[in-house]
Parts: C-alpha cells; structure tokens; sequence
C-alpha cells in the first residue's frame, strides 16, 4: 500500500479544532482533506499493483508521512489509516513483505481474498464485517485481491507494533450488523470476542440510528481516540463528521457522540499517545498549533 | 561521511523502521549481510542506500523508540 514512484499530492489540511473542551490534542480531517491516490496496474508499477492492464486502486489517506505525501503523519502508532477501494476483477495488491507493522483490514463492500505467509499461511476471503489483524513481526508476506467483478472497498490501517520481531500472525473476525447494532462493539485489542493485537490499541465500531447518543470511553485521558465515519452523520461536540470524516481526539476521559442519520457508522481507534518527534514537528510547522 | 567520533561515542543507538515495509535498521546490529557493519551510524549509511525488501530511500524511515521481542535482535540482523 505504498509506491516510491508517486509524487508527492496536495496537502491534505487537518485543521487544529477543539471539537471537545480541554481535549489535549485534537484535529478534525474532512473526506475530501484526505490524501489522494490512484494507482493503476501499469509499468513498473504492475508488479506490485495487480489487475494488469484493468485494475486500479482508489486510496484515501488520512496520514502522511515523509516525502511521499505532506500532512499529518499518524496518530499515536498509527501510520496508515487508507479508505481503499480495488477496482476491476483481479485488482489488488501482489505478494510483498513486511516486517514488524500490524496491518488490519476492515472489507466494507466486495469480496478480499487475502493470503499471508504468517505460521503455516493463510488463504482466506473476507466480505462485508469480516476484519483481520496481520501482524508482519520477524517476516511476512501478503498479496491482496478482488477477484469478483464487484469493486472492494477496505479500510486498512498499519500500526507500529509494541515489540519488534515478533513472530508473525494472523486473526481474523467477523462484525455482525445485525445482532450488534446500537452498541459499540470491541472489535480488536484486549476484550472478550476481540482479535488479539500486539500493541496498546483497540479498534471499535457502532452501526446506530439518527438521534442516538453514544459515549466512547477509553482507557484512560492518556490514550487518544480516532473517530472516523464510515457511513452517515454524527455530532461530537462542536464538530458535525459527515461520511469518511473523521477528528482525533486525546487528553479526555470520554468522548460523546450523536448521531444525525439513520444507519450511522463509525470506527473508534484507540491508541496509546506516543512521544513522537515526527508528529510533533509537523504540528508545531501547521499555523493554529 | 564518517561521523563525529565524540558523538558517536556520546549518542544513543538508533533504531529506524522503514514506513514502507517496516523493515527496520538497528545502528547497535548493522546489516552484516547487507554491507553494513555493526555499529554503522544511520548518518553513515549511503544517501543512495535503499530499504533491502522495498527500496524505500533513506528518507522513508522513522525512528522508533520500540523494543525487541525474544531473539528479535538475532533475526534482525538477518533480515
């Protein structure tokens, strides 16, 4: 999920707003704010883009790091938060390696047939509510694919892990939309149900009505929360998030949310704040920080 | 460029991990098999030295302030 022959892209703006009072850190980060990419399968490219001579990736990048794209640069341990979408039978991403980062995938629509090298290897296909956490650790391979006509859209997010060369693994879970509506459901980090991940993280979701009001607490004003929504409408605060807009929020005890359309969806992501010279640096460079 | 002796001695050890790919490069381990001997300082690493598993550049990696897993030194210094 990373090309060196991009360019670099617009800047994605994250604007400094306070959408809680006495939050430590926050920022609010619209849909179109997002950093934008399109990725076809062709020249060099086509050996890690699959779908030759068809397929293309659509991805939208809430962080930015280094050289590649300018904005924020993660949150927390995150690193990659992209709202990814495989066009064309057989698009995706060929088999390549990693080590040491967590990525998880959320499959939103379509179909993901996912394989890793984690243990004795995986083959699996994920569709809408199917999750996974792929922990890379000491050395893992994985490939990416779309093989129905349907485009699949994913929300994949790499995390730095708590140790490096960890042996690598592999958990997958389903969200059901049916009997888990109306609550915020744990869907990875420590609770019962949730898929193990090596780190201080938790990743949750609610799929609720207009007028709902719901409180996201975590685990301690020390850790912060990415909201990001994935469908719908909701109100935190000052701040109104409409659909794939998002606001990072940290130095609070909850975080209370309302939302304002029928079949609202939303991500929490809870991490533990790091001491992160790169992150500072961007904020202190940003008017309004 | 070799660097500042002094420093070397005074600075800590840096750990990068490429935003890539995370594959990581340890200043304290080197990548014997790749060139780079124990000790080597990430400033004393080429400019043109690429991330051996997706040719990030240089600029690509972050430093990390993130610990070993058991026997995680040995393996990384394979990688």
């Amino acid at each position: 999920m990373f090309d060196t022959t991009l360019s670099p892209l617009p800047a994605p703006v994250a604007k400094a707003v306070a959408p809680i009072p006495s939050a430590r850190h926050s920022f609010v980060l619209r849909a179109q704010e997002r950093g934008h990419d399109l990725i076809r399968s062709d020249g060099t490219r086509s050996s890690y883009v699959a779908g030759h001579p068809d397929g293309f990736i659509t991805r939208e990048s809430s962080f930015n790091f280094h050289e590649y794209q300018s904005g924020r640069p993660g949150f927390g341990p995150i690193r990659v938060f992209g709202d990814e979408v495989f066009h064309g039978a057989g698009c995706g991403y060929n088999m390549h390696s990693h080590h040491n980062f967590v990525i998880c995938a959320f499959v939103l629509q379509g179909e993901l047939t996912h394989i890793n090298t984690a243990g004795s290897g995986t083959v699996d296909r994920l569709r809408a509510g199917d999750y996974y956490v792929f922990s890379a650790g000491s050395g893992g391979k994985h490939c990416e694919l779309s093989i129905s006509q349907e485009d699949m859209n994913a929300i994949y997010i790499w995390f730095l892990p708590g140790q490096l060369y960890l042996p690598p693994s592999y958990h997958k879970g389903h969200f059901d939309f049916r009997t888990r509506r109306d609550r915020i459901e744990q869907l990875v980090g420590e609770a019962d149900g949730a898929l193990p991940i090596p780190n201080d993280i938790r990743v949750s979701r609610l799929i609720t009505d207009a007028g709902k009001k719901h409180t996201y607490r975590p685990r301690s004003s020390s850790h912060g929360t990415y909201v990001f929504v994935l469908e719908g409408s909701l109100r935190c605060g000052d701040t109104v998030l409409e659909r794939r807009g998002s606001l990072g929020i940290s130095g609070v005890d909850e975080i209370e949310v309302q939302t304002t359309a029928d079949t609202t969806d939303v991500l929490f992501v809870e991490v533990m704040m790091m001491d992160d010279d790169v992150i500072k640096k961007w904020e202190r460079a940003q008017p309004g920080h | 460029m070799a660097s500042d002796p002094i420093e070397t001695v005074s600075a800590p050890l840096k750990r990068l991990m490429c935003l890539g790919c995370g594959f990581s490069y340890d200043e304290a381990l080197g990548l014997p098999e790749h060139g780079l001997a124990p000790g080597t300082r990430w400033e004393d690493v080429p400019e043109d030295w690429v991330c051996p598993d997706c040719g990030t550049p240089k600029s690509g990696f972050e430093m990390v302030v993130v610990g070993y897993a058991e026997g995680g030194p040995e393996l990384a210094q394979r990688a």
